[in-house]
């Protein structure tokens, strides 16, 4: 006890930066690669360049939110890439009555897949990890089976989607913002958000209070996959084709590493909405610097690694608590 | 108790869900009118043909050499072992060649098996294939290092192996019989040949490179970069990043070159999944057919299409025809002629010229 007591301001300190750090420091990040780039890059400050940036970021942001109400229901969804896979299929396989049918039947897909995927985790009692792995593989194959080889698109009305934009800002990144807008509402000012929360916090006291948790973790994935699935059919308007064998390939991947970044701790009880974005955006703003600077792109996957580290050390020092 | 009660219960159903999604998905499928139909093209002439002479020069291989015995390829087991999934142009055309000549050659106990994209079932696939007693294999290696003990068995049996597309570090006329395919390295040189004159000696290129720690990004690379430095010092390559063979990544690459490099004047794609994802994002970026030029590797139809349109200047063909060439030799080295012990075969090249008259040829 008396150590405790003499370790305790420097402790306290140290516990207090960490905190900031885990809440702040994926913003600051992001401002400082901002700056850097501001000054070192050539051509950086230009609207064409940001609108790349966006565009670029806005699928991986999109499974991110989904990921991110999952991981704060202390689960995973490993399958988003493959639910993106299989939206791709969708679109170009029911393309034929149209874009809007053509997208209904990529996102039912996506719910369906994350309804297996939920029932499995809240109803059979299979942990996430093992459901949504079976997931990843089962469902990159039915997609696979389903469009073997890539396959062109030329529907205006899907095309549109991928590269159309209103007032400058490109239907892709609107969609993502006001995806973003809904989430951050949801985790902070709906029941249904804090009850999630509550899940992922101590899921035998919800269950002894009588929440529906079954219900809540089944709702949950069944959101992860339909975002994913929308995810994969923006990326799919964007490519101009279908190409169910390498969309969203490690996707699962990049969203995780988004969300934990953000401040989101992978033992759940907690959700980081805007924090996940800025997650998305500090990855792909790496990327973006390697690339301009002309850097080999395998740098990219060491800095990532060093940053994931940092945002777990920071997470997991919160014995204050 | 009651929880595995539960089991029972939701397990089927998740399964049953599981198999509906899946046959609802196929169920009453419409896709968009596909204008890609494969023309009826001159089967003829999409062939492969070794480079003459006799594939250039060097060691070639008799049965009695090799030490085999005859025998009849129509009655006999013979194996293809596929090293990627069916889902690219290039190993669709490849395994489909190979399955269309042996049908026509009335090899009925063709085994075909594929590895997608994993080295150790490979191994084991071949080794399945010798198992069930396939007295010819034909394999188009993942990786050209590794084969030992694949080797050891089938030299054992004196199994001739026919590599295709790429090569086994091995020694040919014993360990294997010989290898039929493209010199990536030249294909880099002739594509260095179209830029330049694309571009009139000079200029600013970027490259979009294979995956990395591949033979064929690595020779592609190579030949490119040793022909401008020779033929056209006043060609700049000031770009050069992996888009890992992917139309996706082809894209995102060449969004950010156009953004961090407008001077750019020419971009190098390794293959034609790249090439078309720069198109993309050039369209993107507002720019008209020509504006940037564009050269790649590989004869799909869709980059043949492309040069058509104005987007691409030239493609370098890989041609993954390979069943004529590789079953022809096959049966030359049965009946006791020799062989080359390596075959390098003819790539085409598609060109503004050209390309309209010759997308018949295109894979």
């Amino acid at each position: 006890m008396a150590e405790a007591v003499a370790g305790r301001r420097p402790g306290l300190d140290r516990a207090r930066v960490l905190a900031w750090a885990r809440e702040y420091g994926v913003y600051v990040s992001v401002l400082a690669l901002l700056l850097f780039n501001v000054v070192f890059t050539p051509n950086f400050v230009d609207p064409g360049n940001f609108r790349t940036q966006l565009v670029q970021v806005a699928p991986i942001v999109i499974v991110a939110l989904g990921m991110a109400l999952v991981i704060g229901t202390e689960g995973i969804d490993l399958s988003v890439g493959s639910v993106m896979a299989l939206a791709a299929s969708m679109v170009v396989l029911y393309l034929g009555y149209g874009p809007v049918p053509a997208v209904l039947v990529a996102l039912a897909a996506g719910a369906a897949t994350g309804a297996v995927g939920g029932a499995l985790v809240a109803y059979v009692g299979v942990q996430p990890i093992v459901a949504t792995l079976a997931l990843l593989v089962g469902v990159r194959g039915l997609a696979n089976v389903l469009v073997p080889q890539l396959k062109e698109i030329s529907n205006p009305g899907l095309l549109a989607l991928g590269s159309g934009s209103v007032a400058g800002v490109p239907y892709v990144v609107l969609i993502a913002a006001a995806l973003t807008a809904v989430m951050a509402f949801v985790v902070r000012r709906t029941t249904f958000g804090r009850r999630i929360v509550a899940i992922g916090g101590n899921r035998t006291a919800s269950e002894l209070s009588g929440l529906p948790v079954k219900r809540l973790l089944l709702a949950v994935y069944v959101i992860s996959g339909t975002l994913a699935a929308g995810a994969g059919v923006l990326a799919t308007a964007r490519l101009q084709a279908g190409d169910p064998t390498s969309l969203g390939l490690f996707m699962e991947l990049s969203a995780i590493t988004a969300v934990v970044i953000g401040g989101t701790p992978l033992s759940g009880g907690r959700i980081r909405v805007l924090g996940t974005v800025m997650g998305a955006l500090l990855m792909q703003l790496l990327q973006a610097t390697l690339i301009k600077h002309d850097l080999p792109q395998s740098w990219a996957q060491i800095v990532q690694a060093a940053i994931i580290l940092a945002a777990v050390y920071a997470a997991g020092n919160r014995g204050a608590r | 108790m009651s929880k595995q009660s539960g089991r029972c219960r939701h397990l089927p159903l998740a399964a049953v869900t599981a198999v509906a999604l899946a046959l609802a998905a196929s169920g009453c499928a419409k896709t968009e009118d596909d204008a890609s139909s494969q023309s009826g093209a001159d089967a003829q002439a999409q062939q492969q043909v070794a480079q003459s002479p006799a594939g250039g020069a060097g060691a070639t291989c008799t049965l009695r050499q090799f030490g085999g015995q005859k025998f009849d390829l129509k009655s006999a087991v013979v194996g293809f072992s596929q090293s990627e999934k069916e889902a690219n142009p290039f190993r669709i055309a490849e395994t489909k060649s190979i399955k269309d000549e042996a049908a026509k050659l009335g090899i009925t106990k063709l085994r075909v098996t594929n590895a997608q994209s994993q080295f150790s079932k490979q191994i084991a696939d071949v080794q399945q294939l010798i198992a069930q007693g396939a007295r010819l294999l034909v394999i188009a290696p993942l990786n050209s290092d590794g084969w030992e003990p694949v080797l050891r068995q089938a030299a054992a049996k004196k199994i001739p192996i026919i590599t295709v597309d790429r090569k086994i570090n091995a020694r040919p006329c014993g360990d294997y019989l010989t290898f039929i395919g493209s010199d990536f390295y030249q294909q880099g040189r002739r594509a260095a040949d179209q830029m330049i004159k694309a571009l009139g000696g000079k200029g600013k290129v970027a490259i979009l490179l294979g995956a990395p720690g591949n033979n064929v990004t690595t020779d592609r690379t190579n030949g490119f970069k040793d022909r401008i430095k020779e033929k056209a010092p006043g060609i700049q390559i000031s770009f050069e990043q992996t888009a890992e063979f992917t139309r996706e990544k082809g894209q995102q690459v060449t969004e950010q070159l156009v953004q961090s490099n407008p001077d750019i004047d020419g971009i190098y794609a390794e293959n034609d999944e790249m090439a078309l994802g720069a198109v993309t994002a050039l369209k993107g970026a507002g720019k008209q057919p020509g504006d940037i030029k564009i050269v790649s590797i590989d004869g799909t139809r869709g980059a043949v299409r492309a040069i058509v349109d104005g987007w691409l200047q030239a493609v370098i063909e890989s041609n993954p025809r390979f069943g004529p060439l590789a079953f022809s030799t096959a049966q030359k080295f049965l009946e006791g002629h020799p062989i080359p012990e390596k075959v390098v075969i003819q790539d085409r090249e598609y060109t503004k010229e050209n390309a309209e008259d010759s997308l018949g040829l295109a894979y």
